[in-house]
């Protein structure tokens, strides 16, 4: 086999390699401007429902009684996690008593 | 004269605005400091608050300030000449539009990101959320009518664009339900989608739906069927929750929008269409005068108080540096002037092949406002034909992609202003507003059908254009306070507040003044709808100029004894 006839197949090889690498930086490019504000508003949504519902949980800890306490207080460890954020997003630089949260 | 010739000085004029008054507005109005955190760094969450690469953040931007209202302005405006059109978007763009943009992020990003709702409340007094409040309740008001009036007249006019719109919905339902489930990339659905969309127009042209002999024979008017179906719409439309069907039309309406600019820029360069109006029209007696209806005619594409909801609402919170700001707010508000220019010289040299032919199209304010996006539409298509593409298909493409606009912007603007009525119903302690979202939802549609099936000049004339100065006057009152809220707030700290307070001045002398132009005019021709909704705007215009000259003073007094020290710009 000549090295013209081994050149040939490799240059496709690289150009084609160079295709599918133009074409994930334009995906990328594209995801980043335009799928981004979309997914952004999908989290968004999903956010705004976890914050009611860990409202709903927390009920007793913002001084409103919770019927179904008993049921929603072993819910409470799984929801510290977050707590600090999610307390400064509703409005409050601080949580309750000092030490409990910040 | 070629019509690329005004657009390349305009350009040119944008580039020079850019470089060296949106610097000053930097180093010496607003004290950017590229050291400082922004809320993206400092509140970081990773929904709302995220550090964004500030080409990107660019065009987050300018997809959601750009819309349909810098065209319909620009091509009602062209009444009056190309000349007064394109001045008042050069000057209102640089010296207007981008000192508020660029304001309005910068005022947000040092207020933890807070919207100018909020920061009016803050910065000025309690009263102008108040204000603020009411000015958007008619701003959404006349937006939801003028829009459904611009897409009633289209589908009217272009039968054939009436499958592809409705079309959109299911494709748009689908591409979102894609992205939702699938986390890989959405080039390739979207690219499909898109072709899809335009595909449609074929089948469109191939069956053009039009509703006239349905309306003729139940003997009620075309446009009136059509304005109620649209609200009808909206009215499901804006109760579903946002990803479902609103986030996916916006997304495709994004790629629309860089589709339709580049058409238009490239046919115009290819094309050499010259310009057929005259630089300075001379208008039918009795009209009106340009100055100063101009300024209220075209508000977005010259300055836009929307976009100060858009700027402190999501764009401050992805700031990754305080120096981007000047590059997203004031280069957001050069892109949306480019639109508007583009539409000026779409009806002036694209539209038309002759003079004749566009004095018969302007022939009074009346015709030109009721025909002026349909103007805009065929000067499209001209500007598509420069490129290859027939100039039915083009003119199809074009009103798809303007009612497209116009529909995304009516679910958004009913949706918000079924929250206003929430809110006003929490305020007065009226329950059933606040609880009953379709209620709440029936009231927000039920004003603007009314004022868009007001009578008066027949089908589509007289009404929409001073209902669409109405809403260029409200538009103009909310970039009003937000240049209150960005002149308070510099003043505040020792700089200088006149590049904010000149373009003040003059959005609300202008405003003010044509007002009570309009006020006297419809309390001459008894329209007891239309004086008593001016009236209102008249009231709330002068109270923002009380509640600016206030805060103001205010502002005077409480200066800090030291300005702070000039930062550096780092913009690399």
């Amino acid at each position: 086999m000549s090295p013209d006839s081994r050149a040939a197949p490799l240059s496709t090889r690289n150009s084609w390699h160079r295709v599918v690498a133009a074409w994930r930086r334009f995906e990328a490019f594209h995801d980043e401007m335009f799928v981004a504000p979309w997914r952004q508003g999908l989290e968004r949504e999903a956010r705004r429902q976890d914050d009611t519902f860990r409202a709903l949980v927390m009920l007793d800890a913002l001084g409103v009684e919770n019927p179904v306490a008993y049921e929603t207080m072993e819910l409470i460890p799984h929801l510290v996690g977050d707590l600090h954020a999610w307390h400064q997003r509703m409005g409050q630089d601080t949580f309750g008593d000092p030490g409990t949260c910040c | 004269m070629p019509a690329i010739v005004p657009a390349l000085v305009v350009l040119g004029i944008f580039y020079l605005g850019y470089r060296h008054y949106s610097s000053y507005l930097a180093r010496r109005v607003y004290g950017l400091d590229a050291q400082r955190a922004t809320p993206a760094h400092t509140m970081r969450d990773g929904v709302d608050f995220i550090p964004t690469n500030k080409h990107v953040l660019f065009g987050h931007h300018f997809t959601s300030v750009a819309g349909a209202a810098p065209i319909v302005g620009p091509a009602v405006a062209a009444f009056w000449g190309w000349g007064p059109a394109l001045l008042w978007i050069t000057l209102g763009t640089v010296f207007a539009a981008g000192v508020h943009d660029f304001g309005s992020i910068v005022v947000s990003v040092r207020h933890r990101a807070q919207s100018i709702g909020t920061l009016a409340s803050d910065v000025i007094t309690r009263r102008a959320r108040t204000l603020f409040l009411l000015i958007i309740f008619f701003l959404l008001t006349l937006v939801n009518a003028v829009f459904a009036v611009v897409i009633s007249n289209l589908l009217i006019a272009n039968p054939a664009a009436v499958i592809p719109i409705f079309l959109q919905i299911p494709l748009a339902i689908g591409l979102g339900q894609y992205i939702y489930r699938v986390r890989s990339s959405a080039l390739l659905p979207s690219i499909i989608g898109v072709l899809v969309l335009y595909l449609s127009i074929l089948l469109g042209m191939a069956f053009p739906l039009s509703i006239e002999p349905l309306t003729s024979a139940l003997g009620i008017g075309e446009r009136a069927t059509w304005v109620v179906v649209l609200f009808a719409y909206t009215f499901v439309a804006s109760q579903l929750p946002v990803w479902v069907l609103l986030q996916p039309r916006d997304y495709i309406n994004s790629h629309q929008l860089f589709i339709a600019l580049g058409i238009i820029l490239l046919g115009l360069l290819v094309g050499f269409d010259v310009i057929q109006a005259p630089v300075v029209n001379d208008v039918p007696p009795g009209s009106k005068h340009w100055f100063p209806f101009l300024f209220i005619t075209i508000a977005c594409g010259a300055v836009s108080g929307f976009h100060s909801l858009v700027s402190s609402g999501t764009t401050s919170k992805q700031l990754a540096k305080e120096t981007d700001a000047r590059y997203v707010g004031y280069m957001g508000a050069l892109g949306e002037g480019s639109l508007a220019v583009a539409s000026v010289l779409a009806v002036t040299a694209g539209a038309v092949a002759s003079t004749t032919e566009w004095n018969r199209l302007y022939s009074s304010f009346s015709a030109a406002s009721g025909g002026a996006t349909q103007n805009f539409v065929e000067g499209v298509a001209g500007f598509a034909n420069n490129l290859g593409l027939p100039v039915a298909y083009g003119t199809v493409f074009a009103a798809v992609v303007v009612v497209s606009f116009a529909a995304t912007t009516m679910d958004t603007g009913v949706r918000l202003q079924r929250y206003v009525v929430q809110e006003i119903g929490s305020t007065l302690n009226i329950r059933p507003l606040t609880r009953n979202i379709p209620l709440a939802t029936a009231l927000a549609v039920l004003v603007p059908v009314a004022m868009a099936l007001l009578p008066g000049g027949g089908e589509k004339g007289y009404t929409f254009g001073v209902l669409w100065q109405l809403f260029g006057t409200t538009n103009q009152l909310t970039a009003g306070l937000a240049l209150a809220v960005i002149a308070v707030w510099v003043t505040k700290r020792r700089r200088n507040p006149v590049a904010v307070l000149v373009p003040l001045v003059f959005l609300l002398v202008m405003t003010t003044w044509a007002l009570v132009i309009n006020m006297l005019e419809f309390i001459g021709q008894g329209q007891w709808v239309l004086a008593p909704l001016d009236m209102i705007i008249f009231v709330l215009a002068i109270w923002l100029i009380v509640e600016a000259g206030l805060a103001l003073r205010r502002a005077w007094n409480d200066r800090t004894s030291e300005p702070e020290p000039e930062a550096k710009l780092d913009e690399s």
